[in-house]
């Protein structure tokens, strides 16, 4: 079973700007993949004010949806909007790696 | 039985017994196997490195299409799965799951509680099976229709009884489970024991439920008005009242308007009414906190007197009244006669003879009760017939005929009502064809009068000595307490006329002895305890001006033989008798007189010296003679 997360985006965003697209596919339950969760919430939140669009993929649940978009380890981000696409395997416990993969290099804490 | 709209798909965890059972897991024994499953599978950098820092939990067999769950992930998660089962034992009794066709395929009490819905090992059971108290056909129908359409189901509440025979209740709710094909596959949910929270909903809801019980048992009429004067509760007491009596609050129950029925009165209580009515407003409206009122009921038993409370009290936040009767008829009964009894002795009490005495206090007993006359008949000691003497009436033609025609009655002991009331000395009454046993009130109508009549003895050291007869119509039947106070007036009457005579025969006596002491003596008199004159009357020696308050030493004029009054003076203090004592008085004509008087000392009831009394007598013509011959005999006593 999918799980997604939809996040609105806040009116100081440009009208008509696509939001940073992402896919988080986990192992529901499993200890990295919480981990994984909630650190990218943390970063979503201090980083991008709300302005992206999160979809949470349980592969227990959906391992074909997975295995369609090429992951073959979870938990592992998919950057996929805007332009280039990139992947983050792991816990996403290193902030910058994952800020330098979703284009917000420089920012990191 | 409820139903809820489905709950989300979180709203209910997992409870499989086997929780990773159902997940597309590939279960790797070893170690070194599971190493090189991962190694095969995995080829890129980034993945190997997170794999060799711990930080994956599941790799994807594009070759089975399955997830594999790494050890650690699958140890994360049955602890998880484990955890989340105690927290469910800690929210609910018990836990169970249902096959295709509602059978129980498992069911796991976390409590004692849960197990008791399942003593009967529902195990391969339908829940419509297991014995229950409060579920009807139609109920397990409307169930069944539910699961039939697979929706889910909350707080379907069971009631039975334990092995103990204590009612307990439970409350099950279920979803309904499918596969991934969609297809049903049961039904799993959880039991609560709800026997708890019954009983203290039912302590809830019993404060009201205690204010009716509490007031139902007050004898007291008693109603709660709200602040428009309409009756919110009411206890038996007014119920039965307001459904049996007339006027005030007649016909007045929970829901009526209690101050328009006062309003609406008419007739005889009206005035009551209005005045209880301006007294609830005021209470109402904060301008008091509590209003009595008196009323006083004309029945058919007589009076009766209904004292109204209204108490201002807060309820909900709202003014409310509490409206209150109690029947005061017998305290009003008590203290009329109390009063009358009082009375009675006061107008005995007032020293101006039985021919005021007995009218006054025939005048108050029927004042006191409503009768229109009374009599009173004594026993002429000569004839031995009873006599008609003194009587009182209300102002009226009729009672003054009635009085008229039997001022000279003369009855026979045994004969008409005062002639037996005398003879048996027990009180007889009639009242409109009711009578004391074997009184014919017909017989006696010409001897009673208009309405009915009450005749009680009059009693003096236990002796009947006459009885008092009243008549009118507002005669009633004597309970215990009015015949208790017209035996004490009867006796109170009794000893008064026998002191009465008795001090008749005293002053005729004390007459008798005056004019004895007149015959012997020229003239009484009286000394206080100092010896000063306090009476003097006849022909007396000692002139005129005010002599009362002096003794006889101060008297102008006086001739005293020192030696004789030195002696005199002795006895009177030691409060002895004496006879003849002489003594002399020189009158203005310069002739002296000679006198002697005689005495005795006075005691009062306890023997206390009071004064004297005696009588004077004048000897100066017999004095000459009497003295040569008291010389002659001191002169033969000398020689």
């Amino acid at each position: 079973m999918m799980r997604r997360k939809k996040i609105a985006p806040k009116a100081s965003g440009p009208a008509g700007d696509r939001q940073l697209e992402m896919i988080l596919y986990v192992a529901e339950g499993g200890p990295n993949s919480v981990q994984a969760v909630a650190n990218l919430e943390a970063i979503c939140a201090q980083h991008l004010k709300g302005n992206y669009h999160l979809e949470i993929i349980d592969v227990l649940q959906c391992p074909q949806r997975a295995l369609a978009d090429g992951v073959l380890v979870t938990p592992s981000l998919a950057k996929l909007f805007p332009s280039p696409a990139a992947k983050v395997v792991g816990n996403l416990s290193d902030t910058g790696s994952v800020l330098r993969a979703l284009g917000i290099a420089g920012t990191a804490a | 039985m409820k139903s809820v709209p489905r709950q989300p798909d979180s709203a209910l965890p997992s409870i499989s017994p086997n929780p990773v059972a159902s997940m597309p897991t590939v279960r790797v024994d070893a170690q070194d196997g599971f190493r090189k499953v991962i190694l095969r599978l995995v080829k890129g950098e980034a993945e190997r490195r997170a794999i060799d820092a711990g930080q994956v939990d599941a790799i994807l067999d594009p070759a089975s299409g399955s997830a594999i769950l790494l050890p650690q992930a699958q140890r994360a998660l049955l602890d998880r799965k484990v955890g989340l089962r105690n927290l469910l034992g800690l929210a609910f009794d018990a836990h169970w799951e249902q096959d295709e066709q509602h059978r129980f395929v498992s069911y796991d009490g976390t409590k004692e509680a849960g197990q008791r819905l399942a003593a009967d090992h529902p195990i391969g059971a339908f829940l419509w099976d297991l014995p229950t108290d409060n579920m009807s056909a139609e109920d397990w129908r409307t169930h069944r229709q539910q699961l039939t359409w697979r929706t889910p189901f909350r707080d379907l509440e069971l009631h039975r009884h334990d092995a103990n025979g204590a009612q307990r209740q439970f409350a099950l709710s279920g979803e309904p489970v499918f596969d991934e094909q969609g297809q049903f596959k049961g039904y799993r949910g959880v039991t609560r024991e709800i026997t708890g929270h019954r009983q203290v909903e039912s302590l809830l809801a019993q404060p009201r439920s205690h204010a009716h019980v509490t007031l139902d048992v007050l004898p007291n009429p008693v109603a709660m008005l709200d602040a428009a004067g309409t009756v919110l509760l009411t206890n038996r007491a007014w119920r039965a009242l307001a459904s049996t009596q007339d006027g005030i609050g007649a016909g007045v129950f929970e829901g009526a308007s209690y101050l328009a029925a006062c309003d609406e009165m008419q007739g005889a209580q009206r005035i009551d009414a209005l005045a209880l009515g301006a007294g609830i407003r005021q209470v109402l409206a904060g301008a008091r906190e509590r209003f009595d009122y008196d009323v006083d009921l004309a029945t058919p038993a007589g009076r009766r007197w209904l004292v109204h409370s209204v108490s201002a009290v807060a309820s909900d936040g709202a003014e409310r009244a509490v409206v209150s009767l109690q029947d005061i008829t017998e305290y009003k009964c008590a203290l009329g006669l109390l009063e009358l009894d009082l009375t009675v002795a006061h107008a005995l009490a007032q020293d101006a003879g039985a021919a005021v005495a007995i009218p006054a206090l025939i005048g108050a007993v029927c004042q006191s009760q409503g009768w229109d006359c009374g009599r009173h008949f004594s026993l002429d000691a000569s004839t031995g017939l009873l006599c008609a003497g003194p009587s009182w009436g209300v102002p009226g033609t009729a009672v003054e005929q009635f009085l008229q025609a039997s001022h000279a009655m003369v009855v026979r002991p045994g004969a008409g009502l005062a002639g037996r009331a005398y003879a048996s000395g027990q009180p007889l009454w009639v009242i409109d064809g009711i009578s004391a046993p074997a009184v014919s009130a017909s017989a006696l109508a010409a001897e009673t009068g208009r309405g009915g009549a009450f005749v009680f003895p009059v009693t003096a050291d236990g002796k009947v000595t006459g009885v008092l007869a009243f008549s009118g119509k507002g005669v009633c039947a004597p309970d215990g307490r009015m015949l208790q106070a017209v035996q004490s007036i009867g006796c109170q009457l009794g000893r008064y006329l026998q002191q009465q005579a008795a001090l008749a025969a005293l002053r005729q006596s004390e007459q008798r002895f005056r004019q004895l002491a007149e015959l012997g003596s020229d003239w009484t008199w009286e000394l206080d305890r100092q010896s000063r004159l306090t009476q003097l009357t006849g022909s007396h020696p000692f002139g005129t001006g005010d002599l009362l308050g002096k003794t006889l030493s101060e008297m102008a004029n006086l001739v005293l033989d020192e030696a004789k009054w030195e002696a005199h003076l002795a006895q009177l203090q030691a409060h002895w008798s004496f006879c003849d004592v002489e003594f002399g008085v020189r009158h203005e004509d310069g002739r002296l007189g000679r006198y002697c008087i005689s005495g005795a000392p006075l005691f009062d009831a306890a023997g206390v010296f009071v004064g004297y009394c005696g009588t004077g007598l004048d000897i100066t013509e017999r004095w000459p003679a009497e003295s040569s011959v008291s010389h002659e005999s001191n002169g033969e006593l000398a020689s």
